[in-house]
């Protein structure tokens, strides 16, 4: 629900989220993170991407989870947590 | 750190850097039933499908409701017995393969309790063999979580009783000539009351198939299937962690959908099945038990 725009047409005070449905917010702990490459590969809005100097994911387009909970339940060192945001 | 003194009277450094910081724990559900004073990360190779186990694990606890101090953890020896040390709750962690014995006399001294029993497929069915048949006779109030992943891991790469024909192991150089155990029909056959497969790619359907198990008083099974990518996928060139969690989701048809198929492709078919075998209902052996130590009470003078 970062974003919000204006529709054309409609009285500007008006304005709708950029995307529907529910939103997601990512916390990574690198520490535990073991660069097994599970949670970008799978990841269906491609939140995260490798950081190939870290092998750590990095979290590039935090504006397109949707909440899914795929990372946080299949990381196998239990370093993601994704919440739900209102 | 509320056990300082421990650490202090055996002599032993508490690393602080392996500590997450304090609100870490916080962020979800599933952390808070981990061991705040263990050291993490896990020792499993990097994108093992046992810490998605026990994260489902945890998960259908949390689900269930129940009290930590209500459930006991129960291990053998290996890869997947390594589970029960990252969790808050009661935990045994007990000699290899007998896993299964030490919480039948659990179960029978705390009749309370949820007893879990964690097991990899070399421990239950090989080493413990004995006990997983015997169990599910008896019908102990105990629930059997066998995490396959093929192969003795821990210990090199040996082939295991689940092994698939012709898959290479390092006691198998030239393709293992043994046909694997079904541990499901297995367990059917023995007289379990609860039976479910899944993978560690379905690890939601595997949260609902443990939260069921768990609640199940009779004696149940939950067999997880997984992957072992640093020996058994490196001497059959399987390919990385990835790789092999996605011919999990492939190589995999759910047991609704492979009903709905014709009689004559269901015969072919090779892919894993997942779904719930068995739920049924027998009298429980601590139940049998308690009511025994009443007729024979009464009946004397």
């Amino acid at each position: 629900m970062a974003e919000v725009i204006a529709i054309p047409g409609q009285p500007q005070n008006v304005v709708l989220p950029a995307k529907k449905g529910p939103r997601g917010e990512v916390f990574i702990y690198a520490t535990w993170c073991k660069g097994c490459h599970i949670c970008v590969e799978f990841c269906p809005p491609k939140v995260l991407a490798m950081d190939a100097d870290e092998n750590r994911p990095r979290i590039v387009a935090p504006e397109k989870c949707t909440a899914c909970h795929f990372c946080d339940t299949h990381c196998p060192d239990l370093a993601i947590v994704v919440r739900k945001l209102e | 750190m509320n056990d300082a003194h421990i650490y202090e009277a055996h002599d032993l450094k508490h690393d602080e850097g392996q500590l997450p910081p304090e609100n870490w724990f916080d962020r979800s559900e599933t952390l808070q039933k981990l061991r705040k004073n263990k050291k993490f990360p896990t020792i499993w190779c990097s994108g093992c499908g046992i810490g998605i186990v026990m994260g489902a694990l945890i998960r259908a606890i949390d689900h269930l409701g129940l009290d930590n101090d209500k459930v006991a953890l129960v291990a053998g020896i290996g890869c997947t017995a390594r589970m029960a040390v990252y969790m808050d709750f009661n935990t045994l962690h007990t000699t290899h393969g007998r896993a299964l014995a030490f919480a039948t006399g659990l179960k029978i001294a705390r009749p309370d309790m949820k007893v879990i029993a964690i097991m990899g497929d070399g421990d239950a069915l090989a080493i413990g063999g004995n006990h997983f048949i015997h169990t599910a006779r008896r019908n102990m109030g105990i629930t059997a979580l066998v995490v396959n992943n093929t192969i003795y891991g821990m210990t090199g790469g040996q082939y295991s009783p689940t092994t698939p024909l012709g898959g290479r192991a390092t006691t198998a150089p030239y393709g293992n000539i043994e046909p694997p155990f079904p541990i499901c029909d297995l367990a059917i056959a023995a007289g379990a009351t609860y039976v479910a497969r899944s993978t560690v790619y379905h690890a939601l359907e595997l949260d609902k198939f443990l939260a069921e198990a768990i609640s199940k008083d009779g004696f149940s099974v939950v067999e997880a299937v997984s992957y072992c990518h640093t020996t058994f996928g490196r001497l059959n060139k399987l390919g990385t962690a990835t790789d092999m969690m996605r011919s999990l989701k492939d190589n995999s048809i759910a047991k609704s959908a492979l009903d709905r198929l014709p009689p004559e492709e269901q015969a072919v078919n090779t892919k894993i099945v997942r779904g719930k075998f068995i739920d049924t209902d027998r009298p429980q052996y601590t139940q049998v038990y308690a009511n025994l130590i009443t007729r024979v009470q009464g009946g004397e003078k």
